[in-house]
């Protein structure tokens, strides 16, 4: 059988994995979306019985890295071997075909189906002539799986009444029927126990030493630290060092992530806003979502920055404040009065505006014209007497005139937003939100995917509108965006952990506090 | 236009390219109305003395004009994004609701009516809440209330068909055969429906809300659209217009039946499809179904002049359907 050669293979380059010939290597990948740059010159290389971890903070470039590898985007430049031939991965299937398996965080299981079922997805074996399932043969070849994941995971079982855990097992499970070369791992242990972790590492050390190559990505130093032979960082991007993580020490680890490069263009906050009044207060907020007991006063006048790792509940935070979700517990004060939004109706009546995350699917209405998805929230501002019809010249005129301000770059009023750059879309989500004339403005990363030049257009755009009075809260995962603001708060695990000024909330901080773990929270205060 | 505009700014020497694309946005946007016009011009000249009347066409507005109700009610749940299978069990009911008022409480001819289109308003909500509250597929839910409503329909009529007679049969019958400077009245009340229902969608800010919600619901709601109840509206607004159609059908003869307005659903779907690609790229709209309604009946009074049997009707709508939305999503692609 093609394993047990594989296995006697990896046996003997175990030991000296350095000089084997890597499964996967990755060389001077470049991609960039556009014109903003993801990865620059990035080369990495996975070898047999080799576990290499991939670090870096939020939007270094490690996701896309990883989906260039699992075919799902193509590198604008730099070249790929597999086993020591080149390959061109234009496909998820060429992918696997190659026997690259990935386990993304999503698992991307049918819910639906049993852990066989879900199995035998796109397994070749399964198939006798062609089309018919061959039953027998695909439960064999699971059963043999799941004895080597530990043999506990019921086959039988409906996926969606398994544990988080066993769900990822049955996706580790899937990408071993086929004989899998190379396993990506993105954040495994995200939802895992200790218990559960731990035996993760043992399946994990078993296949490495059966000579597969794994890339484990995740946000877990310590983690890293104990199960990886090398950690490649990125950082902005760029491949910033190469470590075996033998006697590597977490303060360096953390160091190389954070990057020490001196902030060009830092513009301290025109002047301090402590005196000002709260406009929206929170306290104690917590939802099932994962906001878990949140304290914060927001000012008027202020831009308040939201730090956190992916995950941290930042967005959850957004979407109790937009009326999104309802808390579970704790308070919420509007300009001294008791608030409580069941929708986003209710929250932009109130003076609450958000910029969704997701422009493409939360925000614009793709088809529609650059006029229509300006006037989206404001539409009864649109009504003339006297049977308050809507007059499409006022409409128009109010969208000309946030074209004009925005300096937003399109054809015409009439051009479906989905031909605009995405600064300009995102500058077309802001004129709606500029235009329900908020007393609270929340940023929902506000710059992603969008290039330089608009990016400093938009932080304009933000700082007049909290010049004018509103109060902003920008959340962002590019901590070097929150060099103009006045304070920065921290989210780790559903809380604000710190709230710093922000002159003190560098990156280097910032990301510092994100990877600390709570009782090295104040070493140095 | 937009179009123009975007065209002109690329360089000029991909020249032979516009040209092709803007040929093909041309058929995207026109081409519908391209195939009425043959349709016209074409049976003009094989049946030259019985088509191209004035009393034909008028006659062609008037088998329209029901249809037409039905399909621009449709247009609302479409736009939104939403499906209504509901509307011509709707019709029937409504319908022989009407009569059964008229005959059984002695209810005059406008109050019976006014009791169907709230009938119509009501079984509309009904599914509206089902879609919004219970999150039941919209396709399932109408199909489901739909057949409740045979049923309701036929506790109802005890499957007879119910006859409005004495004094107020003439006056009822009246509403339909009726005439107006020459038009009948069922061509006001569509032309009256399409004016409302156009500036509905097109000048209110439900409408504009009603089209946020078909183009990106999650956008709309983010926005501060109250989605639930747009989509509540619209099934509301088809039922409304289902209702009308439906008294409107009982009163050509003086008398509903249970299944009368049933057969109107699918033609109504493929007027609003066909409509769909008229003038605007896949885009439902009122405007286009009306058009949709009227290339239908235009082909079936051709069949019938030219002395056809009835089964090239439906080989007729069925290619019609396929032929108007097929060349525009075809010309879409190529001009993209």
């Amino acid at each position: 059988m093609e394993t047990s050669a594989t296995v006697l293979e990896s046996d003997r380059s175990r030991r000296g994995s350095n000089s084997a010939e890597p499964i996967v290597e990755m060389r001077g990948i470049s991609k960039a979306f556009g014109g903003a740059p993801a990865l620059e010159d990035v080369s990495i290389a996975i070898k047999p019985g080799q576990i290499l971890a991939l670090c870096g903070a939020n939007g270094a470039g490690k996701s896309t890295l990883v989906r260039i590898l699992a075919g799902v985007e193509t590198a604008d430049r730099g070249s790929i071997r597999v086993a020591g031939e080149e390959v061109s991965i234009s496909s998820p299937a060429v992918a696997t075909e190659l026997g690259l398996s990935f386990i993304h965080q999503e698992l991307n299981l049918v819910p639906k189906f049993t852990a066989l079922q879900n199995m035998a997805l796109q397994y070749p074996g399964s198939r006798r002539a062609g089309i018919f399932l061959d039953r027998r043969a695909t439960r064999r070849r699971a059963t043999e799986v799941m004895e080597r994941l530990g043999g506990h995971v019921p086959l039988g079982e409906q996926v969606d009444r398994l544990s988080v855990a066993d769900r990822w097992l049955v996706s580790l499970g899937r990408s071993l029927m086929r004989d899998a070369r190379m396993i990506a791992m993105d954040e495994p242990t995200a939802s895992f126990s200790d218990d559960e972790a731990g035996r993760l590492f043992e399946i994990i050390e078993d296949l490495r030493s059966s000579g597969v190559g794994i890339l484990y990505i995740s946000h877990r130093l310590d983690e890293v630290l104990a199960v990886s032979h090398e950690v490649a960082v990125l950082r902005d991007g760029k491949l910033v060092a190469n470590l075996h993580t033998e006697n590597l020490q977490r303060g360096e680890l953390t160091q190389e992530i954070v990057g020490r490069e001196f902030e060009e263009g830092f513009r301290p906050p025109t002047k301090s806003k402590s005196d000002q009044p709260a406009v929206l207060t929170l306290r104690g907020l917590t939802s099932e979502s994962g906001v878990r007991g949140v304290d914060l006063d927001i000012r008027g006048g202020e831009i308040l920055g939201v730090a956190g790792l992916v995950g941290a509940g930042r967005t959850e935070l957004a979407r109790l404040i937009f009326g999104l979700d309802s808390p579970t517990a704790g308070t919420m004060e509007l300009q001294g009065r008791e608030y409580r939004p069941k929708s986003p109706y209710d929250a932009i009546r109130r003076g609450v505006a958000l910029l969704p995350e997701e422009r493409r699917s939360q925000a614009l209405l793709l088809t529609d014209s650059v006029a229509r998805n300006i006037r989206l929230a404001t539409l009864k501002k649109d009504r003339v007497a006297p049977f308050g019809l809507v007059s499409p010249r006022r409409a128009r005129a109010a969208a000309a005139e946030m074209v004009r301000r925005l300096s937003i770059r399109t054809a015409s009023l009439d051009q479906p937003v989905a031909a605009l750059s995405g600064g300009n879309q995102q500058k077309v989500v802001a004129s709606r939100c500029i235009l329900t004339e908020p007393t609270v403005l929340i940023l929902d990363e506000p710059t992603v995917g969008v290039d330089v030049g608009a990016r400093m257009e938009l932080h304009t755009i933000i700082r007049e509108l909290a010049d004018a009075g509103s109060a902003v809260v920008m959340i962002s995962s590019d901590f070097d965006e929150f060099a103009f603001c006045e304070r920065v708060a921290l989210m780790r695990e559903g809380q604000v952990v710190e709230v710093l000024d922000g002159v003190h909330a560098t990156k280097e901080r910032l990301t510092t506090l994100c990877y600390a773990t709570p009782d090295e929270e104040h070493p140095h205060d | 236009m937009t179009d123009t505009t975007a065209v002109r700014s690329v360089p000029p020497q991909r020249v032979t390219s516009v040209a092709h694309v803007d040929a093909w946005r041309f058929v995207g946007r026109y081409g519908a109305l391209i195939v009425l016009a043959v349709l016209i011009v074409t049976v003009a000249l094989l049946e030259p003395t019985t088509f191209p009347t004035q009393r034909n066409a008028i006659n062609i507005l008037n088998q329209s004009a029901l249809a037409a109700l039905i399909a621009m009610g449709l247009t609302f749940p479409l736009v939104a994004g939403e499906f209504d299978l509901s509307i011509g069990y709707t019709g029937s009911f409504c319908g022989v609701v009407a009569a059964w008022l008229m005959v059984h409480s002695g209810a005059s001819i406008p109050i019976a009516i006014l009791a169907a289109l709230a009938i119509g308003a009501v079984v509309g909500m009904i599914n509206g809440l089902i879609v919004t509250k219970l999150g039941v597929n919209a396709l399932v839910a109408t199909l489901g209330v739909g057949t409740m409503v045979i049923g309701v329909n036929f506790s109802v009529s005890e499957g007879l068909p119910v006859t409005v007679q004495g004094d107020t049969a003439p006056a009822f019958v009246n509403l339909t055969l009726g005439e107006f400077l020459g038009l009948p009245y069922p061509v006001y009340v569509m032309l009256a429906v399409a004016a409302v229902l156009w500036l509905l969608l097109n000048r209110t800010v439900v409408g504009q809300s009603i089209q946020a919600v078909g183009g990106n619901a999650i956008a709309a709601q983010l926005s501060g659209i109250r989605v639930d109840r747009i989509r509540i509206f619209v099934f509301a607004i088809a039922g409304v217009c289902a209702a009308l159609a439906g008294v409107l059908l009982a009163s050509r003869t003086g008398s509903a039946t249970t299944n009368g307005a049933d057969g109107y659903l699918l033609g109504a779907f493929s007027a609003a499809f066909f409509g769909s690609a008229v003038m605007r790229d896949g885009q439902f709209h009122i405007i286009g179904t009306l058009v949709g309604v009227i290339t239908v009946a235009v082909g079936f009074n051709a069949i019938a002049l030219i002395g056809l049997s009835t089964y090239w009707q439906y080989l007729f709508q069925g290619g019609l359907l396929i032929l108007g939305v097929g060349v525009g999503t075809l010309a879409r692609k190529r001009s993209t």
